[in-house]
């Protein structure tokens, strides 16, 4: 059991402390409520380009400063922004933990009067920069974008990726940076995570004393997102410049903890993980159709995914490659995983959530999420309950529940003609 | 407004930071093993390092070591490959391998629990490979197309035709992976003898960290690796580095592209420099960290990029220095300029105390931050080892690094760095970028992405 204390401050900031002396290090972790799933359509990209914002002053810490205070000391430190939520981090020597929470509570209560246009205007060319590196100028970049368009109507917020489109990075007002922060960037809408070599008396007062004065935000705008049902697959072919054609699919689940999910995570590494898993061994290693395939589920708060890829060798036809990939599915949705194969997936999860929790910064971050999307800081003690009591028929049952094409967007990419 | 806003906080007293106790054994063949206990989690990293890698590929058959590493957890021991992943899986464990320039490598990551039976199969992967005939064509299969995906990927064009120019497709001048003309030359025979002449114990390192006890694991490295035996000591062939008497451009073209890939360098320095202190600092203040020179003045003061950097790769023969930037077609010409500019200035001993100093403060604390893992620490004690260093490495490393002064950094920037002698290698679209590039005053060549010389378009 990890020691665990979470409490609220007065104006609704959650706080979470993990002691641990195992190193001379703090990791602080704030998760902010927010995502690109609280944009609206004309306006996405917006909840990622704001992260950036972030990292460019406040009312007390001059532009670039942020980053040399951290680094200076011998920190390190990131920001990621995500459907459900936006998180920034650094992990510093523990006798720096006064200037992590000086730094995180200028930003959070005192980022307006140091916002200008020029900051907004480099920014905003660094992320159409990070966009063309990360999806445009890479083969098959775009595939995840395609696939939440196929998956999602446009109504539903992860209809589009984080990064947002060209069109509307460019079209980000001054006006809209200030609009966000005033209606997300509150105490309410946020936890904060410290893990490792503190007092806790001590870390207790010092979060008083950078965070009990900034003000709690109003209501926040309510987000009821309903999925509509997809009424049979949707599918595409998107000729690009890219050597060998490769599929992709999303398959819909229910959100991220409910014991689908789980059934459905277990599944992914049963079908795509090591040498001995169904897809790797059929496609890879027997029929040598494939040169690669994944499956995984997504930490997603709102509904659930899955994510499939597999390549073409050179010579193989995409058909061929998404019936073998089929062929695979209908036997586990027919035949069920064996309890051998179940064991293994079990364990699997035990040691990726143990490697989890083996370095500050990733559990303070593990702990911020599921105190953020089940309010629950101490479930990370129970995490890996449901997985220890899935059976293998809950297995094959969630294969014939959820990966059935019914239930699921396919993108193929295929060569451009030569 | 409260006053204690106004200013950073003070430190509180630093606490101490202890590098795990370290115990060391040299077995009568040779074989290194290297153990750390670290119980922060119930877990434990296994690593092999084989003191060659790529650097002993011959330019024919470039990509045989990383071949043979990947052939390695193929079947071993009584084991095929579905039974090997199918008994890691059951112990909680993960077996890794592969190669870089300088060495090969099995790695396994396991549960604490199952250590000892993790690390039998991890023995096994080192000494009984089958190495069989049916997996070798498999993996040259997928490696083609590898290679063939790379086509598309304009990173990975750049840094190889920046690579075989500066060492004239010789050592270090192709890629790790290999090209599909020397990976189709790989016979079953090469892997063969390349295992056994490579991977004997005088040329093996085992590192073990983690949730363990130290002296029953040495015990029991000792027990499985005794019996190993000792041969000659393998020794790579030297570099041949081509001479660059000017400053040229090479432009491969990529005419859907929407950025340039920029490489700007030379040749550097091996690990064993004398100066890896003062290059150290001299580059991650101009462009090896967030904060660093390049990276200010690529990304926040002009936003050409979402992320430019400098680097050393410094190997057990010189690798190279190279400064690497993906920018938008409309600012290569700025974007290549800015970089020459910053490399001119870091020689000048424009270098202000400040500056000096957070970069110095940043390289000497950050240390433990980056080895909290049972594998960060097997990684450290691993680099240790390959490149021969004291065993007070890391606990005089801080204050090595705290005694480089401005002038140490004046020193090495005119001493290893050129600007009038620079490979500048841009994969973008040619028809827009070339007129701008052209004035820069360098020759410029056109190059295909397999390295051939194009004629001017």
């Amino acid at each position: 059991m990890l020691s665990i204390d979470e409490y609220r401050l007065d104006n609704g900031l959650g706080v979470v402390l993990n002691e641990d002396h195992s190193a001379p290090l703090v990791a602080i972790n704030l998760w902010y409520h927010v995502g690109s799933k609280n944009e609206r359509p004309g306006r996405t990209g917006f909840a990622h380009l704001f992260e950036h914002m972030l990292f460019s002053g406040s009312q007390h810490v001059e532009n670039n400063e942020h980053f040399r205070y951290v680094q200076s000391v011998g920190g390190v430190l990131n920001g990621t922004t995500f459907f459900d939520r936006t998180n920034y981090f650094e992990t510093l020597p523990s006798n720096y933990l006064a200037l992590g929470l000086w730094l995180e509570s200028d930003r959070m209560g005192f980022f307006l009067p140091a916002l200008t246009q020029e900051k907004l205007d480099i920014q905003r060319e660094v992320v159409k920069e990070e966009r063309r590196q990360r999806y445009d100028n890479v083969p098959y970049g775009t595939a995840f974008e395609r696939l939440l368009h196929l998956a999602f109507d446009p109504d539903y917020s992860y209809h589009w990726p984080t990064i947002g489109s060209m069109d509307d990075l460019g079209a980000a007002s001054l006006d809209d940076i200030r609009q966000f922060f005033s209606t997300w960037y509150r105490p309410n809408n946020c936890v904060l995570t410290i893990v490792g070599d503190f007092a806790p008396a001590e870390a207790k007062e010092l979060v008083a004393k950078y965070f009990s004065d900034i003000a709690p935000g109003d209501k926040f705008p309510h987000f009821d997102l309903q999925r509509k049902p997809l009424g049979g697959e949707r599918r595409e072919q998107f000729a690009s410049p890219v050597q060998l054609p490769r599929i992709y699919r999303l398959y819909h689940l229910p959100k991220m903890g409910e014991p689908g999910w789980v059934h459905a995570d277990l599944l992914s590494t049963v079908l795509a993980s090591d040498k001995a898993s169904r897809f790797e061994k059929a496609l890879v290693l027997e029929q040598q159709i494939a040169t690669d395939v994944a499956a995984y589920v997504l930490p997603t708060e709102s509904t659930g995914m899955l994510l499939m890829q597999a390549t073409a060798k050179e010579g193989i036809s995409i058909d061929q490659l998404e019936r073998a990939i089929d062929d695979q599915i209908a036997r586990v949705a027919k035949d069920g995983v064996t309890e051998d194969e179940l064991n293994r997936a079990r364990t699997r999860a035990e040691v990726d959530f143990a490697h989890q929790l083996e370095n500050y910064d990733a559990r303070g971050d593990l702990i911020g999420m599921l105190a953020t999307y089940f309010g629950d800081a101490r479930m990370v003690d129970r995490w890996l309950e449901p997985y220890q009591r899935a059976t293998s028929s809950d297995l094959a049952e969630a294969a014939r529940q959820y990966l059935v094409p019914e239930n699921r967007v396919t993108s193929l990419f295929v060569p451009e003609a030569a | 407004m409260s006053d204690f806003r106004a200013t950073a906080p003070q430190p509180g007293p630093p606490r101490p930071y202890q590098f795990p106790h370290v115990t060391r054994k040299t077995l009568p063949n040779g074989l290194h093993i290297v153990v750390a206990e670290n119980h922060a989690a119930p877990l434990v990293a296994a690593r092999a390092i084989i003191r060659s890698g790529a650097d002993h590929d011959t330019p024919e058959q470039a990509g045989l070591a990383s071949l043979t590493s990947e052939l390695l957890d193929e079947g071993a021991g009584s084991r095929d490959a579905v039974r090997m992943a199918e008994d890691t899986g059951r112990l909680g464990a993960s077996i890794g391998s592969g190669a870089d320039w300088d060495a090969s490598y099995v790695s396994v990551d396991v549960l604490a629990r199952n250590a000892n039976a993790a690390l039998e199969i991890f023995a096994d992967v080192i000494r009984r490979p089958m190495l069989p005939a049916a997996s070798l064509e498999r993996l040259r299969s997928e490696r083609l197309n590898e290679l063939i995906q790379q086509r598309d990927e304009a990173s990975a064009i750049a840094g190889k035709r920046f690579s075989n120019l500066l060492y004239a497709g010789g050592t270090y001048g192709n890629s790790v992976v290999g090209n599909p003309e020397s990976v189709v030359n790989i016979k079953l025979d090469d892997v063969r003898r390349y295992y056994q002449s490579q991977y004997v114990a005088n040329n093996t390192t085992v590192v073990v960290t983690g949730d363990i006890d130290a002296d029953t694991i040495v015990a029991l490295i000792e027990r499985l690796f005794t019996d190993w035996p000792k041969k000659a000591d393998p020794k790579p062939p030297t570099i041949k580095p081509a001479k660059f008497e000017k400053s040229s451009i090479y432009l491969i073209d990529r005419p859907t592209a929407v950025q340039s890939e920029i490489r700007v360098g030379h040749l550097g320095v091996p690990r064993a420099t004398e100066d890896y202190f003062p290059l150290t600092v001299m580059n991650a203040l101009l462009g090896g960290v967030f904060n660093s020179r390049i990276n200010l003045n690529l990304r926040e003061k002009h936003g050409y990029t979402y992320g430019a950097r400098s680097a050393f790769a410094m190997r057990r023969q010189a690798g190279p220095f190279v400064v690497s930037a993906p920018v938008r077609n409309e600012v290569t010409l700025e974007a290549v300029s800015e970089v020459l500019s910053e490399l001119r200035r870091i020689r000048t001993g424009d270098v202000d105390a400040q500056e000096l100093g957070d970069t110095k403060a940043y390289l000497a604390g950050v240390f433990p931050a980056t080895v909290q893992t049972a594998s960060d620490i097997a990684g450290r004690l691993l680099d240790m080892d390959l490149y021969g260093l004291p065993h007070d490495y890391f606990d005089k490393y801080r204050e090595t690094i705290t005694a480089v002064s401005k002038d140490d950094v004046e020193r090495v920037a005119k001493k290893y760095i050129d600007p009038d002698r620079m490979i500048i290698v841009i994969v973008g679209n040619v028809k827009q970028i070339q007129e701008p590039i052209g004035t820069l005053g360098y020759p410029v060549q056109h190059l295909d992405i397999d390295g051939n010389a194009l004629p001017v378009a």
